[in-house]
């Protein structure tokens, strides 16, 4: 009979084994790290040190310690913590040592999902207990029974919520939390990085009703906030908190020897560069571990992909009587499957688990031997925090990223130095997006009458004050303006919803089992979501067979067919405002406000290889207004003297590659954003790449996007350079381009701008 | 371009309703009486304008002679009726013993929106009591959103009760008032504490199976015999008072003050009415099952049997039925098991389906426990047994129908084990 073999045995065979060996690119070892530790902080209180002492802790680790200074001092901070690192304690201890010096004190937790704030109170309450203090902690969220909610107001010491309990349940409803926010010491932000984007908008502007509110009780609290590896904590954490930070970065804890091995499918189509698929590889690769029981935990990004995966690998449990020790994990699960997954994982009896994003979060999993990424998680920052996932303190761990198709997974498994040297993606936030403003300044307004010359973080609110005046939202009273109306504003505004409105996609493949797989902008949905459009939903083809405007529902059914549809959007794209220029030789590049009009006309099915148009049809849909910001490139027409066709063509192969680059810029998913050509754009008659935010007056994508310019060129210049094909592949410059010369052309367009942008530090370009 | 400009051009992504008949706002907040906006109108409603802190807001009187009958009764019955609760030895919670009738204070709020949220608007506070031979009503209205202060002011100074009297104030208006007041409390005196009576938790036990919906305006109208004329709905208020803040013409807002008079008015007659079922005054009526029901839930034994009792003699005949039922459970507990076996024989003839297998089942227990009689303990747990078996929806019965086999089965055994002995 074969042994089983130890994770080393593995190691050794991935690099010997035929079937393995040819399709690994890059391995990186990191080495491991000791662990630095200080002694406990004088001031920490005895009973504090009796309950660390008690879970065998008897000193801190140096960004534990450096946290509870800065915060006791009475600093607001923001600590960066890798998984497994202990990050609750940098804020649990300072929260402690204050309500015991002070019974008064309180403290609100924010956690961005309820699952997080269920494990934050199970572990805080053990602490507690084994303080032997009275202190109480409660969540507070839409589960609360309503007959402690009452208590919970009066006497929680801590009160555990998410940002959108505070927004709706908490902020408007102030006048009965006076305790909690003439006592407020602290509010702690938990997983910082999660408020990027619209959320992180919403949350901002939240945060500024939460200080506004704080200020009419007298209290002023400190911000502690804690963060994933990204590559501005410290700017992200003051716009959302409109507070100055101290930057806790000397992470103290130790981690064991990492091997990260990039794995890249082989190539089973030549001309159309298509590899094999990463969903098999995984399956492949993890059965290796999971066969010899080595505790593996696999990353995928859909649900879809979770299930179909589960399924490959149960079969290695198949025979396993009573509750399986190889188990799924994503969104949709009950809270006590969940709970009861993380327990096995904790304690061994699970050492299989598949997992959406989910658990990219700081729930409590204990340490996994292996990890597997089915594709890339779409930015470094998540690469990182997955990856976190496997590797004891003590041991080694190894962690496998397998690319897909996608130009970005390709990209990135074939620039592995950039992946290990390059600082991680830059959280971007906009609080002062007008729509989001106003929409905070009318639940504001309903908290608490403004005031002349009151401040709404660092928002210009007088004209906002004037404009809902005037729509009859507020009323001005003397110098004050005061909510005059019969809604109850926070119900009406969710801070998680990307635009106003989403269309929703529902697989109706198993009907009546329908599902929903998704959800899409109504602009994109215009031209991927009308009736008979083959849309591509993780690398499976599903035809649209109703698009049901009106209730905002797509209604789809997987199919395999041989073509893909390409609709025709009439745009009318008017620049409305150019906020910022820069005039080169032959391109200009600029910033500013636009307002996009689109209908679309009719779609194409285009037959994959030969490019044939082999039948179409009309699309009815209404015409869309959206009004962003936006980046703008322009070009002199006649530089390359080509015909219009040409130069759109080239355009349209650069736009979508840019498309697929901006997202490891920014740190957005790519349909944050849109990339659009314009051979002769209205304001100016020249080629244009507009590149403009999804969401209406933009979140400040655009806006870096324009920056950065000169960075984002040179890299989506070489991924369409390094990309293997010979004319342009869905890896590169999309598969709409039947030019010969489009690739070379985008290639060269891409230079022009690159190498003018920024033409002071030219030398980037080269 | 100006941000007043981005913000027109924004409008269609943000939640704004469009705004309708676009009006001029009248300039100028006026501090003297004579700028007012229409105070001749006002004055010609019965009130007078109330100044503190360079603002004001508005007070309207309007007073009633005790005789004044508003549906049922005339207010002199307030009086008494608090006499009555002075003189009984019972304690309700709706007790005025130890209080004056001048001492309740009628309590009603118009708000500018639903629910308990800060942002949600009391412009009008409205109260009655008695002030010698007359009802005095008092409002007093917030000219406009902001003017909390000597609205506030105005209202505390007048306000010196002991209890509050209101139709589900304790879950809303006083909520309300106290978060308003928060927001405002280092402008103007404390909130004084109250007794409270909330007619709608009393109104909710007497009525709330004869009722739909047991909502004022339902009791008014079905109950206390009141009828409005011309009345504008409350639903109706947020805009109505919208409307005269940017018109100031407080014509239309005179329907609601009306509206809300009428509201305080029959909080006293609905008082009285409460009070006259809970003392039994017009001795049975038909909620006088819902009377003895509520007084064994608050533990007034004594009160209950007395009521069920009455009930037993003088009652409907489904009401008899239910009243002995009840009633046989303290003959039981007070050891009186002749009174009790005979009532619960009658109920088992008489009974709806459950209270005829329940009465049933009681027979049986006083017959094996009391009487020593297993025969006819068995006798009557047979009967109970036919009883479930013959419905028809006897599933949801299932443990009940077990446990009543156990009984039989342990009966049986008590007989035959009783049997050899003898």
């Amino acid at each position: 009979m074969k042994l089983r073999k130890n994770l080393q045995e593995v190691i050794t065979g991935l690099k010997t084994n035929e079937e393995f060996k040819d399709n690994i690119v890059h391995w990186q070892v990191i080495d491991e790290k000791e662990a630095k530790i200080v002694s406990f902080p004088d001031q920490i209180d005895d009973k504090i040190k009796q309950a660390l002492n008690k879970r065998g802790i008897n000193g801190l680790y140096t960004h534990q310690a450096t946290a509870f200074e800065t915060a006791v001092s009475g600093k607001s901070l923001v600590a960066v913590t890798p998984t497994a690192s202990g990050k609750t304690l940098c804020y649990n201890l300072p929260v402690l040592q204050k309500v015991l010096e002070d019974e008064k004190t309180r403290a609100l937790y924010i956690f961005p999902t309820k699952a997080l704030s269920y494990d934050q109170k199970s572990e805080l309450n053990e602490m507690i207990n084994e303080m032997e203090a009275d202190i109480n902690s409660y969540t507070y969220d839409g589960d609360t029974p309503s007959n402690i909610r009452q208590k919970i107001r009066q006497a929680g010491h801590i009160v555990i919520t998410n940002p959108d309990m505070l927004h709706s349940g908490i902020l408007p409803h102030h006048t009965k939390w006076v305790s909690l926010f003439e006592n407020l010491r602290y509010v702690i932000i938990d997983e910082l990085h999660i408020y990027r984007g619209v959320f992180g908008s919403h949350t901002a502007n939240v945060i500024r009703r939460l200080k506004r509110i704080c200020q009419f009780y007298g209290s002023d609290p400190v911000f502690i906030c804690t963060s994933a590896t990204i590559n501005n904590p410290k700017e992200l954490a003051e716009e959302l908190t409109e507070k100055e930070m101290v930057l806790v970065n000397n992470n103290g804890a130790p981690s064991g020897k990492k091997h990260f091995v990039f794995y890249n499918p082989p190539v089973i189509n030549k001309p159309l560069n298509i590899r094999r698929s990463a969903v098999l590889e995984v399956r492949k690769l993890a059965n290796e571990f999971l066969k010899n029981k080595i505790q593996t935990i696999v990353f995928a990004r859909s649900r879809v992909r979770v299930e179909i995966l589960l399924t490959y690998l149960q079969e290695l449990v198949s025979k396993q009587l009573g509750p399986k020790s190889i188990r799924g994990y994503r969104g949709g699960y009950l809270p006590t499957q969940r709970r009861e997954i993380e327990k096995g994982l904790r304690d061994g009896s699970i050492y299989g688990v598949i997992s959406t994003n989910a658990l990219e979060l700081g729930v409590d999993i204990g340490q996994l031997q292996v990890c597997i990424m089915t594709g890339y998680p779409g930015s470094i920052s998540s690469a990182w925090q997955q990856a976190g996932r496997a590797g004891r303190r003590h041991g080694e761990a190894l962690i496998i990223m397998v690319g897909s198709s996608s130009a970005l997974d390709q990209y990135i498994v074939k620039h592995p130095d950039y992946f290990f040297t390059r600082n991680p993606e830059t959280a971007r936030i906009n609080p002062d997006n007008l729509v989001i403003l106003v929409d905070h300044i009318k639940c504001a307004a309903y908290e608490l009458p403004f005031k002349k010359g009151d401040a709404f973080g660092k928002a210009e609110i007088m004209d906002v004050l004037e404009f809902l005046t005037e729509e009859r939202v507020l009323h001005q009273n003397g110098d004050k303006w005061h909510w005059m109306n019969d809604a109850f504003p926070a119900s009406n505004i969710s801070l998680r919803s990307a635009a106003q409105e989403n269309v929703v996609i529902v697989d109706q493949t198993n009907a009546p089992d329908n599902r929903v797989i998704g959800e899409m902008d109504t602009f994109s949905a215009m031209t991927l979501l009308h009736d008979e459009a083959i849309y591509l939903h993780q690398g499976i083809q599903f035809q649209v067979e109703e698009l049901d405007w009106e209730e905002k529902k797509a209604y789809v059914r997987e199919v395999n067919v041989d073509y893909y549809t390409d609709a025709n959007l009439a745009v009318q794209l008017s620049v409305l405002e150019v906020d910022k220029q820069q005039t080169f030789s032959s391109t200009t590049a600029a910033f500013g406000d636009v307002s996009i009009r689109a209908m679309p006309t009719i779609f194409k099915k285009i037959k994959f290889e030969t490019h044939e148009n082999i039948g179409s049809g009309p699309i009815s849909l209404p015409e869309l207004e959206l009004h962003t910001s936006s980046a703008m490139l322009s070009m002199e027409p006649d530089i390359f003297e080509w015909d219009e066709n040409r130069i759109e063509q080239g355009m349209i192969g650069a736009s979508h590659a840019l498309n697929y680059m901006i997202p490891l810029y920014v740190m957005c998913d790519p349909h944050d954003i849109h990339v659009y050509p314009q051979v002769k754009a209205a304001h100016n008659e020249k080629p244009t790449i507009f590149i403009y935010d999804s969401y209406p007056g933009g979140i400040g994508l655009s806006d870096k996007v324009f920056e950065n310019a000169a960075v984002i060129l040179l890299e989506t210049k070489s991924m369409i350079e390094n990309c293997s094909c010979e004319n342009g592949c869905p890896s590169c410059i999309g598969t709409e381009s039947a030019s010969k010369t489009a690739k070379s052309d985008a290639k060269r367009l891409l230079d022009l701008f690159c190498k003018e942008n920024h033409a002071s530090n030219a030398g980037v370009c080269e | 371009m100006s941000l007043k400009n981005k913000l027109n051009r924004m409008k269609t992504h943000m939640n704004l309703e469009p705004v309708n008949n676009p009006s001029p706002i009248e300039e100028d907040s006026p501090t003297v009486n004579t700028d007012i906006p229409f105070y001749d109108k006002w004055l010609e409603n019965g009130t007078v304008s109330f100044h503190f802190d360079d603002d004001y807001c508005f007070i309207r009187e309007v007073r009633y002679p005790l005789n004044h009958k508003h549906g049922l009764y005339s207010f002199s019955e307030l009086k008494k009726i608090v006499k009555e609760w002075n003189q009984t030895s019972l304690a309700h919670p709706l007790s005025a013993k130890g209080v004056k009738s001048e001492e309740l204070f009628f309590f009603d709020t118009e708000t500018t929106g639903l629910g308990g949220g800060a942002g949600n608007t009391i412009f009008l506070l409205g109260y009655a009591y008695l002030e010698g031979e007359e009802v005095v009503v008092k409002q007093h209205i917030l000219p406009q959103p902001g003017s909390e202060i000597p609205l506030y002011q105005s209202f505390l100074e007048n306000i010196n009760y002991e209890t509050l009297v209101t139709y589900n104030g304790k879950s809303f208006d006083w909520p309300q008032l106290k978060t308003r007041h928060t927001l405002i409390k280092e402008h103007v005196p404390k909130l004084p504490e109250f007794g409270h009576f909330d007619l709608y938790h009393a109104s909710r036990r007497l009525w709330k199976n004869k009722l739909e919906r047991v909502k004022l305006s339902v009791v008014e109208t079905d109950i206390l015999g009141v009828h409005r004329e011309d009345d504008i709905p409350g639903y109706l208020a947020p805009m109505i008072y919208f409307d005269f803040v940017e018109r100031k013409n407080p014509e239309i807002l005179f329907g609601i003050m009306k509206h809300n008079e009428v509201d305080i008015l029959s909080l006293i007659t609905l008082y009285i009415h409460l009070s006259r079922k809970i003392l039994q005054i017009d001795g049975y009526t038909e909620e006088s099952m819902e009377i003895a029901r509520w007084l064994d839930y608050l533990g007034k034994k004594e009160e209950s049997v007395e009521t069920y009792q009455r009930i037993l003699e003088v009652g409907s005949e489904e009401d008899r039925i239910i009243a002995g039922h009840a009633l046989a459970f303290q003959k039981k507990k007070q050891k009186q098991f002749n009174e009790a076996l005979e009532i619960w024989k009658e109920v088992a003839l008489k009974g709806d389906f459950h209270l005829r297998i329940q009465a049933q089942i009681e027979c049986a227990k006083l017959f094996e426990h009391q009487f020593k009689d297993i025969a006819s303990a068995i006798n009557c747990s047979r009967n109970a047994h036919q009883e479930m078996m013959r419905t028809e929806n006897g599933s949801h019965l299932g443990k009940k129908i077990l446990d009543l086999e156990k009984r039989i089965q342990r009966l049986e055994r008590k007989k035959g084990s009783k049997g050899r002995l003898v």
